[in-house]
């Protein structure tokens, strides 16, 4: 197969992708223009990068990978301006006095929301996306060890908010 | 024999190699606890995926589809004064290919849009998030409820109005930079005037292809924002108990802060 085959393929494959690229990216940009912009990008430099991806590789992670370090360079940038749009991380928020009569019942994406953020990222890779533990932990950069403890807190703490919830199962 | 809670988790997500699977499952028959905490595994696992799997059939925005296929795509959005823009109406706007998303110096050649004449395109004569009164454009329905009442750090990352900053302007009003969600997006600045809010910027992206798409202020819009509201500031922006003190006066300025900010 020759360069311009592959490079065919690859595209194609990552139109199909960009639906769960937006989706990755939604967790931690929290607004979607933010993701689709971060998405954006991530495409974009994937494809000047693609000698540096090994064909052996899951394309999806490497991808996601990609979108993470793009919004992490983004943040960096932004330093204290995120402040302006972005509305504070709600984990910080749990236990504060919330106003009354918004007890609503917690939905996924809003527990989601209030996992502190490497935790979430973890739930995100492993049981939205389904990465196995091991291309997961190379898509955040941390040992497998790191991964599962994160993976095991943010489930345990996605359970107990959905059970106090009204989680009837 | 004793199973760790995330080897279980792992068992659910189909990790353990087969000897471990099966020393797992030969602990189940003797403990149906073990059982139980595995079916709680998969039951969260399939929950979380469930809720997130809708998001997998939305549209692709065309620009996104552009980018997969490797044609560089022109992408910028805008930020605008109210006045500028009513003044600029008429006045296209030069739209950079391929800007970057941090350099000052192309959003800047940006700028100016009839952002004025895309809002009402947006909602066609009026939005039900804002209406016009005499020349001014004022948040109604839920962005002035949201406005008047939302705590920034209490709100619900699913609710369609954001709310960003809360600050006290040099203007003695009280400022709060507000974001939309949903297909057509602005941002924007509201600015407390009497009882009402007085939508002094929106953001607008490019128009493509006939058709205002609004978005949300993020990347090189904040900066934007970030220097307009840097020129209206009075001090530093309001931390959760001063929104809420802000908003139990109705986010009307006390004589002291009005001292304070006088020159």
């Amino acid at each position: 197969m020759n360069t311009s085959e592959t490079s065919q393929i690859v595209h194609e494959q990552i139109v199909t992708l960009l639906p769960r690229l937006r989706r990755y990216a939604r967790n931690f940009t929290r607004n979607r223009h933010d993701a689709d912009d971060v998405v954006q990008i991530a495409v974009e430099r994937a494809l000047t990068r693609l000698d540096q991806w090994r064909s052996d590789a899951r394309l999806d992670s490497w991808l996601f990978k990609i979108v993470r370090n793009v919004w992490i360079d983004e943040l960096r940038s932004r330093g204290r301006r995120n402040k302006i749009f972005l509305a504070a991380e709600a984990g910080d928020n749990i236990g504060s006095d919330s106003m009354a009569g918004e007890a609503d019942l917690l939905s996924v994406q809003s527990a989601m929301a209030r996992l502190p953020g490497d935790q979430r990222e973890a739930v995100s890779l492993v049981l939205v996306e389904g990465l196995p533990y091991k291309e997961a932990a190379e898509v955040l950069d941390v040992p497998i060890g790191t991964l599962t403890s994160r993976l095991a807190r943010g489930r345990e703490a996605l359970q107990a908010m959905l059970e106090t919830e009204g989680d009837t199962r | 024999m004793t199973i760790s809670n995330e080897t279980l988790m792992a068992y659910a997500d189909g990790e353990l190699d087969a000897a471990a699977r099966e020393a797992v499952e030969s602990a189940m028959r003797e403990d149906p606890q073990i059982e139980k905490c595995l079916s709680q595994h998969r039951a969260l696992r399939e929950r979380v995926q469930a809720a997130y799997s809708a998001e997998l059939s939305e549209g692709i925005p065309q620009r996104l589809l552009t980018a997969a296929k490797g044609v560089a795509s022109p992408r910028e959005s805008k930020v605008v004064n109210l006045q500028d823009a009513r003044a600029a109406i008429g006045r296209t706007a030069p739209r950079p290919l391929r800007p970057q998303w941090r350099t000052a110096a192309t959003i800047a050649a940006s700028v100016i849009v009839g952002v004025g004449l895309g809002f009402f395109m947006w909602g066609r004569t009026e939005s039900p998030l804002m209406r016009t009164a005499d020349g001014a454009l004022v948040a109604r329905g839920q962005l002035a409820r949201v406005l008047s009442y939302q705590l920034a750090a209490e709100q619900s990352p699913s609710s369609a109005v954001q709310i960003g900053l809360s600050f006290l302007a040099k203007s003695g009003e009280y400022c709060r930079t507000f974001a939309l969600s949903g297909a057509v997006s602005p941002s924007g600045l509201a600015c407390r005037h009497g009882t009402e809010w007085q939508v002094q910027a929106l953001t607008q992206a490019p128009d493509t292809g006939g058709h205002s798409e609004y978005r949300t202020a993020g990347s090189a819009m904040s900066a934007i924002f970030l220097k307009s509201i840097e020129g209206l500031i009075a001090g530093e922006p309001l931390d959760q108990a001063g929104e809420k003190a802000a908003r139990q006066r109705g986010w009307l300025s006390t004589d002291h802060e009005l001292q304070r900010i006088a020159p």
